[in-house]
């Protein structure tokens, strides 16, 4: 198998339900991105709502985009 | 771009490569009922059709999976795939201020936490056999599998119960998270007791306690095909706020 590199993760907390399934994230360090949901959450229910802490992982191509992998309890 | 490369990492998962570069990912989740949903997560619009075609190849059908109803470019991604939409599910909004908590004439709502745990469990037990019978659990959002028990409750303290004719009747599930809105993630009456104000006031007594324990919205998911479900909620001023469709690949 090749070696591959995946994109960045980081935690953040959701800010705000945006149009077409995206939030807007603000990330530990500060920064906001937007993010959809994987398809992984959303397979399983789960919902994603403003206060959530969520890890996203970045896009390679877009630091300023990303895509919400876990939901953390709060 | 470069060429995408599509690797299958396990028996679940997928990889989309370019440079060495995971730009999309695939998953299969197998649930309970036997039911196979897939997943395609891509960062770039190249990777999605070798990893749907991967997967389809791989995979027997049926497979499902599920879009946001307002992301219409991912929806039209999985249709050029093969997939045709199979049932939709509303999502709703509903404030809690103002609900009158009086339940109907001969029912008594006892609040979450009260209820007695073994005639609870008792009263899931007969509401998912009756489902089973009718419907099917398949029309639901989700099925849970029975524990070992047999019925699905895991935390009985989150259930109110409604008493009809001196027997538990119906029975509503309310989950609160942190400061975001409530969940009604189950509101259900027994068949013999529908039609007579319990479903009304097992809602109505739901958004009354989130409302006292200042909790200002709730969250709801209803299939589209439940007209009456929907009319409930609509009658306590519950908005729709978005949709879940729910895709098969026959």
């Amino acid at each position: 198998m090749p070696r591959v590199s995946k994109g960045l993760e980081l935690e953040g907390t959701v800010l705000e339900c945006l149009r077409n399934a995206t939030f807007k994230v603000e990330l530990q360090n500060g920064h906001h991105v937007l993010a959809h949901i994987s398809g992984k959450i959303r397979k399983n229910y789960i919902k994603i709502l403003p206060f959530d802490r969520v890890l996203v992982e970045l896009s390679p191509y877009d630091l300023t985009r990303g895509r919400i992998m876990y939901r953390y309890r709060n | 771009m470069n060429t995408v490369q599509i690797i299958r990492v396990d028996e679940t998962q997928w990889q989309a490569l370019s440079d060495d570069v995971v730009v999309g990912e695939a998953d299969l989740s197998q649930r309970p009922d036997g039911h196979r949903f897939v997943s395609i997560d891509v960062w770039d619009d190249a990777a999605f059709a070798p990893l749907a075609a991967a997967m389809l190849a791989a995979l027997p059908a049926p497979l499902r999976t599920l879009v946001p109803g307002e992301d219409t470019e991912t929806a039209a991604r999985w249709g050029r795939a093969g997939f045709v939409a199979e049932r939709r599910e509303w999502e709703y909004v509903l404030p809690t201020a103002g609900v009158d908590a009086r339940p109907a004439p001969g029912v008594t709502v006892l609040p979450a936490g009260t209820a007695d745990e073994a005639e609870l469990r008792l009263l899931d037990r007969e509401i998912r056999a009756e489902v089973e019978a009718a419907s099917g659990w398949h029309t639901m959002p989700a099925e849970v599998r029975p524990g070992p028990r047999g019925d699905t409750l895991i935390d009985p303290s989150l259930y109110a119960v409604a008493v009809h004719e001196g027997r538990y009747a119906g029975l509503v599930r309310t989950v609160c998270r942190g400061r975001g809105p409530a969940r009604i993630g189950l509101l259900a009456v027994r068949t013999a007791h529908q039609r007579q104000g319990l479903g009304r006031s097992l809602l109505a007594h739901a958004l009354h306690a989130l409302h006292e324990a200042g909790t200002t919205t709730a969250r709801a998911e209803v299939d589209q095909s439940r007209t009456a479900a929907t009319a409930l909620l609509e009658g306590f001023g519950a908005e729709r706020t978005g949709h879940l469709l729910h895709l098969v690949h026959p």
